[in-house]
């Protein structure tokens, strides 16, 4: 029993991870429109990012998350405003097609500079646990999990309540009418996937404290994330949240119960699920 | 016109959450007659084709075909059984010429299908003839023009050799030549001994058409008669003009 | 024109039958790589051009024809013939099973199921024993470039004429009407799901012939190396290049993509993948819609036709 709720625990904080891990890929879907295959690549370069700063600066991986949120966001804003603009009233499998080509030129340039060595980013915190009714939770795993669900909550209150983030939201409905009100769309766009890219790299550098980062963890990650946004659907960051707490119980469960490599397997196979029953996500209304 | 029974409703019904678009409604078809749909916008006429043609599943009720029940079969079987269906908002394949896309109709229609290509394409061309396209064999389907595309829809249907056509709304759009255009073809189908349920607005076309009309309204069937019977049924001018005032 | 056509694919064919007589290793090598490529390419026509679903996972079939030869050589000492029969039928059986739900999908949601199984495949390899689990298998060494170099040709030409009988048959017209609308297709009598699984178990059994002979000519496989992703987006990028729906665009794609990316690339293969990235990235803003485009509008336009491209694309 207690195994079982050891798991449980580590499968919903994992969840937390996850949903920010999701939360930019949501985003850009969501109003963009944008299938960016290359979101898990985008977080692995959020990572590095954090570990260059951690191992260069000695920047603590929390409290340089703003740092690397930032730098992904001009990357993001440069990549949208320079390469998905272009092709952003072309057919969606041009950019699906695009976005994968970026995710094999990203990974390769991360193999060339950063070497395919793993690497962890290890603060003087990271062995330490806390113990809560007999369940051990590793701290770092907590804090990541609890900064995760934060920056989830704080993106959903800024789409909701601010005027950028209105602005946002009208342009993702209706771009013609946002036209008119003289929001300029390929700025709009650009800060949108910035944001995206901006929520990738902050969720990269929570990954990168949890688990080990190499330049081709980004393939796996696009599939979870794609899981995730799917079985939480797009409408609501509520649904993201919902979604990686889902996946995250499932790989534990699935790992408790069969095996670690069916992790993956349980997870693509409640993707595909979804997909068949349910395309819009178990909370959504359409994706 | 009597003749036996060729398409039979029973109790159709089709709910989709929380709204009934099709609501009990029973009638026949019998072989060789042109029954006309009619009914205010929104009145589950085109759901109740979809559930005759098998693009939709009925909730409740039956389907009966020459005899046979056809509910629960697929679309595409009811296709090759002779069941052709045109739509309202018309759809060829673009890329493909107009020749050919009546040949997919010559190709997987009634019975076995040509499956001889060459076959395929001239009972094509023989369809395109029929329904006055002839100029255009060889055009790109999506150079027709609005006319010109509700041929191409019924002369797709035609190549495969149906038993029973629906057509929905073919008359949409088109001008008071146009109209009657189409009516002409629509009676030439007839003739060669294909039973026809035309969903139409144009009450003259319908009039001039059918040989019985059934009313429609919030997807219960209001009315069943003769044209004039039914479009001067009271119940029906209520559908729709809504209450006279007293 | 059109009547020297066939004469000329002929000598071209007869061309490249002879190379290894007067190319050098390097050559060959190249050839045989580029066209596993255009073998992946065309079987990926098949259900992306013509059935217009575009699988980003046939990567799977690869490496299910990888481990068939592998599996049936190192671990049952089978000839090279048995592990590929036992190649296809593992991608067959995989691709009707799983063709059936996921081809239920329509649109991005199709492509990214597909992706999703790609990635998992992989994963669970790495765990079976019969396929070596993370080390992988080494294949009995054989060492003739020239030999896979004709096999590889002679899948190709297998692969297309393939693709040519689809564009005379009522099959191949099924697969187009489903493309071009496939409601359509339905209500006209067309057996959809049982024509889409047959394209996709089509594609696969293509694409498990060439991994079944990349496996033997590279005499190593693991999991990462056989199922690899970046597969897909090449045999797409080629295929939707050269002329997606078309018999020769396929090839023509591949060849000149193989090109590009060499002539870019140094030695050193990690620079390869780069400089394919970059292409891939160029060649979708440039030419959206494929050589077959490119070759009917730049008559008229001239250079100009890319900047038409992107006025037309971009936001």
């Amino acid at each position: 029993m207690d195994l079982l709720l050891q798991v449980l625990v580590n499968g919903i904080l994992q969840g937390g991870l996850y949903a920010i891990m999701a939360l930019g890929l949501a985003l850009v879907w969501g109003v963009l429109n944008i299938v960016n295959l290359a979101h898990g690549a985008f977080i692995m370069l959020g990572a590095y990012i954090s570990w260059y700063s951690f191992t260069w600066l000695g920047l603590d991986p929390f409290l340089g998350l703003p740092l690397t949120a930032v730098l992904m966001f001009f990357v993001g804003y440069a990549i949208q405003r320079g390469i998905l603009n272009l092709v952003a009233r072309a057919p969606m499998f041009n950019t699906l097609l695009i976005t994968f080509g970026l995710e094999v030129v990203l990974t390769y340039l991360a193999q060339l500079v950063f070497s395919a060595d793993f690497r962890t980013i290890n603060p003087s915190y990271s062995g330490r646990n806390i113990t809560v009714m007999g369940l051990t939770i590793p701290t770092v795993r907590l804090a990541a999990s609890g900064v995760a669900i934060l920056l989830t909550l704080i993106m959903w209150r800024f789409l909701l309540h601010t005027r950028l983030g209105r602005a946002i939201r009208a342009t993702a409905q209706n771009l013609s009418a946002a036209r008119l009100y003289g929001v300029e769309p390929r700025h709009l766009y650009a800060v949108t996937f910035g944001l995206g890219l901006a929520l990738a790299g902050a969720a990269g550098g929570l990954y990168g404290t949890v688990s080990q980062i190499n330049p081709y963890i980004g393939a796996t990650l696009t599939a979870k994330c794609f899981a995730i946004a799917i079985i939480g659907g797009l409408d609501t960051p509520l649904g993201v949240i919902a979604g990686g707490v889902v996946l995250g119980l499932i790989e534990s469960l699935a790992t408790l119960y069969i095996g670690p490599t069916f992790a993956d397997v349980a997870s693509f196979g409640v993707l595909v699920a979804v997909l068949i029953v349910r395309p819009s996500g178990l909370l959504g209304r359409t994706a | 016109m009597s003749g036996n029974t060729i398409l039979e409703a029973r109790q159709l019904t089709r709910r989709f959450a929380g709204l009934v678009a099709v609501n009990d409604v029973s009638f026949t078809l019998s072989q060789g007659e042109i029954l006309g749909f009619i009914g205010p916008n929104g009145a589950g006429k085109t759901t109740l084709i979809s559930l005759l043609s098998g693009t939709l599943a009925p909730t409740e009720g039956e389907v009966w075909f020459d005899g046979q029940r056809i509910d629960r079969m697929a679309a595409f079987r009811r296709a090759r059984l002779g069941i052709g269906r045109t739509f309202q908002i018309m759809q060829p394949f673009p890329g493909l010429s107009v020749l050919d896309n009546v040949a997919v109709g010559a190709l997987f229609g009634r019975g076995q299908g040509q499956s001889k290509l060459s076959l395929a394409r001239e009972s094509a061309r023989e369809c395109l003839q029929f329904v006055g396209l002839g100029k255009h064999i060889d055009s790109r389907a999506e150079d027709l023009g609005g006319p010109d595309r509700k041929r191409l829809e019924l002369a797709k249907a035609l190549a495969m050799q149906p038993r029973v056509l629906l057509c929905d709304e073919v008359m949409a759009g088109l001008n008071l030549v146009e109209i009657d255009e189409v009516i002409d073809v629509i009676r030439k189908v007839r003739d060669t001994g294909i039973s026809i349920i035309v969903i139409e607005h144009v009450i003259k076309a319908i009039r001039s058409l059918s040989d019985r009309v059934m009313v429609l309204h919030h997807g219960e069937k209001i009315a069943d008669g003769t044209p004039d019977s039914v479009l001067t049924d009271s119940r029906v001018v209520e559908a729709y003009l809504g209450k006279k005032r007293s | 024109m059109k009547a020297l056509r066939i004469p000329l694919l002929l000598l071209v064919l007869v061309a490249l039958a002879l190379l290894p007589l007067y190319g050098s290793d390097t050559i060959i090598q190249f050839g045989i790589s580029t066209l596993l490529l255009a073998v992946l390419a065309q079987g990926w026509n098949i259900i992306g051009g013509y059935a217009g679903y575009s699988s980003f996972g046939n990567s799977t079939f690869f490496g299910l024809g990888a481990y068939g030869v592998g599996i049936a050589m190192v671990q049952w000492h089978l000839p090279f013939a048995a592990g590929l029969l036992f190649g296809v039928v593992l991608a067959v059986v995989f691709a009707i099973c799983l063709g059936i739900p996921v081809l239920r999908l329509k649109g991005h949601y199709f492509a990214i199921a597909t992706l999703a199984l790609a990635q998992v495949m992989a994963a669970i390899v790495s765990n079976i024993e019969l396929a070596g689990q993370n080390i992988g298998l080494v294949l009995p060494p054989l060492n003739n470039d020239p030999l896979f170099y004709e096999l590889s040709l002679g899948l190709l030409v297998l692969a297309t004429l393939t693709v040519w009988w689809l564009t005379r048959s009522r099959f191949g017209f099924g697969l187009i009407a489903i493309r071009e609308n496939e409601e359509g297709a339905v209500v006209m009598g067309v057996d959809t799901t049982r024509y889409k699984v047959m394209a996709f178990t089509l594609a696969g059994l293509f694409s498990a012939l060439a991994g079944g002979i990349q496996a033997y000519w590279i005499t190593f496989l693991d999991p990462a190396s056989a199922f690899d992703i970046t597969l897909n987006v090449k045999m797409i990028i080629m295929a939707v290049f050269g002329g997606p729906g078309t018999i020769l665009g396929p090839i023509i794609g591949s060849f000149i993509l193989s090109a590009i990316s060499e002539f870019l690339s140094s030695e050193v293969t990690s620079i390869a993948g780069l400089f394919f990235g970059v292409v891939i990235v160029i060649a979708v803003v440039l030419t959206p819609r494929g050589l077959a485009d490119v070759a009917r509008r730049f008559r008229r336009s001239g250079w100009r036709y890319f900047i038409e491209n992107i006025r037309m694309h971009r936001l």
